[in-house]
């Protein structure tokens, strides 16, 4: 695990080795402001070890059905409830396709500030667990700061807040999901990558772009979806 | 108990007064519609009352299963009451839509909504967890139901688009004890054509969920009900979370249609024409035959596998699917959808306006009856018949009840009756109003199990069950110019396997023009009333979805996963361990309740025929069914075919007699219904005369 005092000791190392892992985006993205993460605000944050996999989401294939969310919900809680999922699927029913729905998972970011505002150490790096960034419920004080944090960065928060049980929710790869029988993290299976009906969530194992959302929403579409009459480009 | 919220909320727009009644009072009906049926029962004194009355009770359910991962259940929404629809009759009677309404209501702590009395001023009502607000519905009335949606939408939580800087979780004022949400409040919301109190004025909810049938917008219009909008953030509990996501596994590796390795693919260029995603169950296959003409994405309620919607780049026909898209537009599929979009902002019930709707009118028309000269006036534009211009003109003279609109908002056969067409129109076809004034659907002289199903029940049955299996297989294929994919004796057999109680009888699937008066279709239409009344509309399995008998993506026998899913989600969310059958049985008590109502708002089994059509004109067109002839299962053309009055005569005293009603009125008897345990709607019938 690593605990507030490495992360610490990660500050002094300075932020020439923070840039050195650093996956880059194109210089579109590095020149304006965009969703997620600037070079800017990048540059001032601390690496942790990257975690050994990610969601990758294809927004232009989701069908927006939110049995992702149920999945999540049920897996982690053992209850449905969409407030408690730590993917989320927001709609605009009456917009028109692709800016009628966006789905927002956790990054799993190289420089996670949740982790980095936890005053306990609750979120943290887990290292026997493929570096998965994780709460550890029984540590959450409740203080939300890393729901906070995210929401600096993005839009929604991708931490969740569990308000039944009061302790921060974020997507640990279904590492810890005592309501299903199946063995999660970056080497196992995912709740909601196993019940999306048009695989619109995939995991991948290479560190995606960090600076905007290109790197995390990616196109999942094959030939086959073409010959459904959905467009692929 | 775990799946419901414990409590089902009761509403009174006169007296403003909210109330709650125990769910455990009733869970012995399930959900959806067998509760809404018990609480209309005990909620209702006088049955025979106008739908527009004040004291008609309108009731909106949820399942156990709403709000949870149970494939194709978790957004569906029952509605019943009175309706203003059916004819002559008003009788007590349903309709359902889809989204994701019941899960919110259902976050927000209440496993229903029912309704009586009716507000003095425009009403629109907020819910948000615990908190139940009249709202003065003023600025909303006279908007269509998009907009009204979009003010709520700003109303509630301030997030009326879904641009980044809207994109956040609300409720945070609250959030921290009471929980947060990035979702829109669920609307459901009337347009200007049930404010103005039309038999054909429905409910929407979003951009295409609606419930139609019955009229219950007209009848929202008369409580001066605009909109309901639920937003909430508690948990349902779930009995074996790990038995719910295994059973959901179970259904996406075994009978949903892969996308990307699809084991039934369409035999032709799918985009062009994607016909054949009735059989594959393909994502965005409601749009039925019509190509997509747009970008798009396949776009399903909660909790659904099939994800049989759309939602297209300009929203034209988004979430529209079916009757909706093909109910006017000529051959130019935009125009198509772009109607569909008109009639779901009006708020108006789209399937009696579509072609047994403007259709007619159009015949009148170049009969010289309506028109500026005609015998009933109008300004219609007829000669732009086809075009954007007549659909739109036509609409809004519903909605506005302006000139010729105000006969049409009580729908077409109340219309016809008052132009003193409708005997004749009827009986010549030009009107095809088969059962109960509502449009034909699927053909009432060849695949009976639809009409008879509808005449003994209060509307057009609209339940797809065995309509795949019998009729669309071979009618697909013949469309496409191809022989049927399957084989008349592996989908007979297959839907055979399925049908508990009953399984293994295959001459329940034989329609031809014998066999459909027989003790076996007796059998098949008790399977469908008893599992309709029950897995779908209580549970609310989406009807396509469930029952599945033949499903091409569970190769090699194709074999589908009804009977063993409905009640393996069932008994997974709720912790309770009932059968298939069980399910049948409650479905069967569900079904004798809703025939007591009937019965004591007047029904008699004399009232149950149909239209003089169906026993005297004969089918035009080609029309496939399944039938066993001389020893072998075929799919067989019923081109041709009548309905035999006498003989359908006879089957209704068969079918009478296997349910235990009395054969001279076709009522249920206090025998039958005190074995199903409803001696007090025995007791009911028989102080008013009605057993």
């Amino acid at each position: 695990m690593v605990n507030r005092r490495d992360f610490l000791k990660g500050i002094a190392g300075g932020a020439g080795a923070a840039v050195a892992g650093f996956a880059l985006g194109s210089s579109t993205d590095l020149m304006k402001e965009v969703e997620g993460r600037t070079f800017e605000n990048l540059k001032s944050m601390v690496e942790a070890p990257p975690s050994e996999a990610y969601l990758l989401v294809d927004r232009e294939k989701c069908a927006g059905c939110r049995s992702c969310m149920l999945a999540c919900s049920l897996v982690h809680e053992g209850k449905e409830n969409l407030s408690l999922s730590r993917i989320q699927v927001i709609e605009n029913p009456l917009a028109g396709f692709p800016d009628d729905l966006v789905q927002e998972q956790c990054r799993q970011c190289q420089y996670p500030e949740c982790v980095a505002a936890c005053p306990t150490g609750a979120l943290s790096v887990d290292e026997v667990n493929g570096n998965v960034r994780l709460v550890d419920e029984e540590k959450c004080i409740g203080c939300q700061r890393c729901i906070e944090a995210c929401d600096q960065i993005n839009n929604p928060a991708r931490a969740a807040w569990n308000h039944e049980d009061e302790y921060s929710l974020k997507c640990d790869l279904c590492i810890d999901t005592p309501h299903w029988e199946e063995n999660g993290g970056p080497d196992g299976k995912q709740a909601c990558v196993e019940i999306c009906p048009v695989n619109a969530i995939k995991t991948t194992d290479q560190i995606p772009v960090q600076i905007g959302q290109k790197g995390y929403k990616v196109n999942l579409r094959s030939s086959k979806w073409k010959e459904l009459g959905f467009p692929v480009e | 108990m775990n799946g419901y919220m414990g409590k089902i909320l009761r509403l009174d727009l006169t007296n403003k007064q909210k109330k709650t009644i125990s769910t455990s009072d009733y869970e012995e009906f399930l959900g959806g519609h067998g509760i809404g049926s018990a609480i209309f029962f005990d909620a209702v004194k006088d049955k025979t009352i106008s739908p527009f009355n004040p004291k008609n009770v309108i009731t909106l359910m949820t399942s156990p299963l709403s709000g949870t991962l149970a494939p194709s259940a978790g957004g569906r929404t029952e509605v019943q009451g009175l309706g203003p629809q059916p004819y002559p009759t008003e009788w007590f009677t349903r309709s359902n839509f889809g989204g994701r309404f019941s899960a919110m209501l259902k976050y927000a702590g209440y496993d229903g909504i029912v309704i009586e009395g009716k507000a003095d001023k425009p009403t629109w009502i907020n819910i948000v967890n615990e908190d139940v607000v009249f709202e003065d519905a003023d600025g909303l009335w006279g908007m269509d139901t998009y907009s009204t949606q979009e003010e709520i939408w700003k109303e509630v939580s301030g997030n009326p688009s879904n641009s980044p800087e809207d994109r956040e979780w609300y409720q945070k004022d609250r959030g921290r004890d009471d929980g947060r949400t990035t979702q829109k409040p669920a609307v459901v919301a009337i347009g200007p054509s049930g404010e103005k109190k039309s038999r054909i004025g429905a409910l929407i909810h979003e951009a295409g969920n609606a419930a139609g049938q019955g009229g219950f917008g007209g009848v929202f219009g008369s409580k001066n009900l605009k909109a309901i909008s639920v937003l909430g953030t508690n948990s349902i509990e779930v009995a074996d979370p790990n038995a719910l996501m295994k059973a959901r596994e179970w259904i996406h590796e075994n009978y949903e249609y892969d996308e990307e390795d699809p084991e039934c693919e369409h035999p032709l260029d799918y985009g062009s024409f994607p016909g054949f995603s009735f059989i594959t169950d393909a994502p965005g296959s409601g749009m039925g035959f019509w190509p997509k003409v747009e970008p798009a994405r396949p776009q399903g309620c909660l909790s659904c596998p099939k994800n049989c919607r759309m939602r297209t780049e300009s929203g034209y026909g988004s979430e529209s699917i079916c009757v909706e898209v093909v109910m006017y537009g000529g051959q130019s599929p935009k125009e198509r959808y772009k109607s569909a979009n008109l009639a779901q902002r009006h708020g108006i019930n789209v399937y009696p306006i579509s072609t047994t709707g403007h259709k007619y009118l159009y015949d009148l028309y170049k009969q010289g009856f309506l028109g500026e000269n005609g015998e009933v006036e109008t300004d219609l534009p007829f000669e732009k018949y086809g075009e954007m211009e007549f659909i739109r003109a036509l609409l809004n003279k519903i909605s506005s009840r302006e000139g010729i609109g105000d006969d049409l908002s009580e729908g077409v056969v109340r219309a016809a009756e008052k132009w003193g067409r409708l005997e004749q129109d009827l009986s010549s076809g030009l009107l095809q109003r088969p059962n109960w004034g509502y449009p034909q659907h699927y053909d009432p002289r060849i695949e009976v199990n639809w009409p008879y199903g509808s005449i003994l029940g209060s509307r057009d049955i609209n339940e797809h069950g065995f309509n795949w299996d019998i009729h669309w297989i071979p009618q697909v294929s013949t469309m496409l110019g191809l022989d049927p994919v399957f084989d008349a004796e592996e989908v007979v057999d297959n839907v055979s396997n399925a049908v508990v109680p009953f399984e293994g009888n295959k001459s329940m699937f034989d329609f031809g023009e014998d066999n459909i008066y027989s003790k076996d279709m007796v059998k098949t239409i008790a399977w469908q009333r008893y599992y309709s009344r029950s897995w779908k509309q209580s549970v609310q399995y989406c009807d396509w979805f469930f029952p599945n008998f033949h499903n091409p993506s569970n190769s090699p026998t194709n074999q589908g996963f009804t009977p063993e899913a409905e009640p393996k989600f069932f008994n997974a969310v709720t912790g309770r361990n009932i059968s298939f059958k069980d399910g049948m049985n409650i479905g069967k008590r569900i079904w004798n309740l809703d025939r007591s109502i009937w019965a004591l708002q007047g029904r008699h089994r004399d009232m149950e025929k149909f239209a003089d059509y169906v026993y005297e004109v004969p089918k035009k067109a080609p029309y496939f069914v399944s039938s066993k002839q001389n020893g072998e299962w075929k799919w067989e053309n019923g081109k041709g075919r009548t309905l035999d009055r006498d003989k359908f005569e006879s089957w209704k005293d068969r079918y009478y007699e296997f349910e235990g009603w009395n054969t001279e009125t076709g009522r249920p008897t206090r025998g039958n219904l005190e074995e199903l345990d409803l001696g007090y709607v025995a007791d009911e019938l028989e102080e008013k005369d009605k057993i």
